[in-house]
């Protein structure tokens, strides 16, 4: 039942890849990030479920909040600099 | 054993990303993509147990370093471009940025402003236009360096530099003069031909004072490409 969970997650984690690398807008670029981190960090959590490894899931937590602030961070020095 | 086989594959989207990243031309996408590895990074090191690692790497290696470089690339993939101030602004003294979007299309500088920007988008650098009250401060800050091209019309040309008097009967409207040999090498033949392009040395174009080499935006824009 978790490998069935484990494979869909890493499936579910190849298509944003995909779109990272196929289209050339930076924005599409910057959703594909944006879904990458968070998944990333949701396999990070079931992982630490599976291993019943509480420091990891703590680590987990941590950057599925705060991958969120560097992609705010890298959207608004891109969204000026098309501006400008 | 058993759970072997799936962080082989979570380990093998590291390559994969990475190889994604090295590809990469255009600097902004390199740095979105340089996220994304920072993730899968993240991901790998968590697996293996290196919690602190994971965390490091999400905190530094991913937020603040891609912020960082995101200012670094967009100050220095840049060409700045002294123009003269309209009759209307010209009251006020100080140099002031124009946002490019308030610039008419039916203007006669609007050709000549897209080829610019055509141009230097090949190389992803960025034009950015700096209003000046007068030809003698636009002159001024092409000597002090702060600006690499100043923006000029034929008559402007011959009220401050009487020595390219010559020049004069040809047909261009308008004449760019660049400090910086790169930017003259990457311009040229790119202008239609209401501008003509022309290099100026800046060591020897007036008996101004100057600071040493600093070179700083000289080197950035030269070695960029």
């Amino acid at each position: 039942m978790m490998n069935a969970i484990l494979i869909t997650m890493i499936l579910a984690l190849l298509l944003p890849i995909y779109e990272a690398w196929q289209d050339d807008n930076i924005w599409q670029k910057m959703l594909a990030f944006a879904s990458i981190a968070t998944k990333t960090s949701i396999l990070i959590l079931v992982v630490a479920v599976l291993r019943d490894d509480w420091t990891i899931g703590v680590v987990g937590v941590l950057i599925l909040s705060v991958g969120n602030a560097a992609l705010m961070l890298l959207a608004h020095v891109l969204r000026r600099l098309n501006e400008l | 054993m058993t759970e072997d086989w799936y962080v082989v594959a979570i380990v093998a989207l590291l390559p994969l990303t990475a190889g994604m990243l090295v590809t990469q031309v255009n600097p902004y996408h390199a740095l979105v993509i340089r996220g994304i590895l920072g993730a899968v990074a993240a991901l790998v090191y968590a697996l293996f147990g290196a919690a602190d690692v994971a965390l490091t790497e999400a905190l530094v290696g991913t937020m603040l370093s891609i912020t960082l470089y995101a200012i670094a690339v967009r100050s220095s993939l840049m060409m700045r471009v002294g123009v003269l101030a309209p009759e209307t602004i010209s009251t006020s003294g100080e140099a002031e940025i124009v946002a490019v979007s308030e610039i008419d299309r039916s203007h006669p500088t609007a050709p000549v402003l897209s080829a610019l920007r055509q141009s230097l988008g090949k190389y992803h650098m960025r034009l950015e236009l700096v209003t000046y009250a007068s030809p003698l401060a636009l002159q001024a800050a092409l000597t002090t360096k702060d600006v690499h091209t100043i923006w000029l019309t034929s008559k402007e040309t011959l009220k401050s530099e009487p020595a390219e008097s010559p020049a004069s009967d040809s047909a261009p409207v308008y004449q760019l003069q660049t400090r910086v040999r790169r930017l003259y090498e990457i311009l040229q033949g790119q202008l239609p031909p209401t501008a003509e392009l022309v290099y100026v040395n800046p060591t020897d174009s007036s008996g101004l004072k100057k600071p040493p080499e600093m070179g700083m935006s000289d080197d950035s824009t030269e070695t960029s490409s």
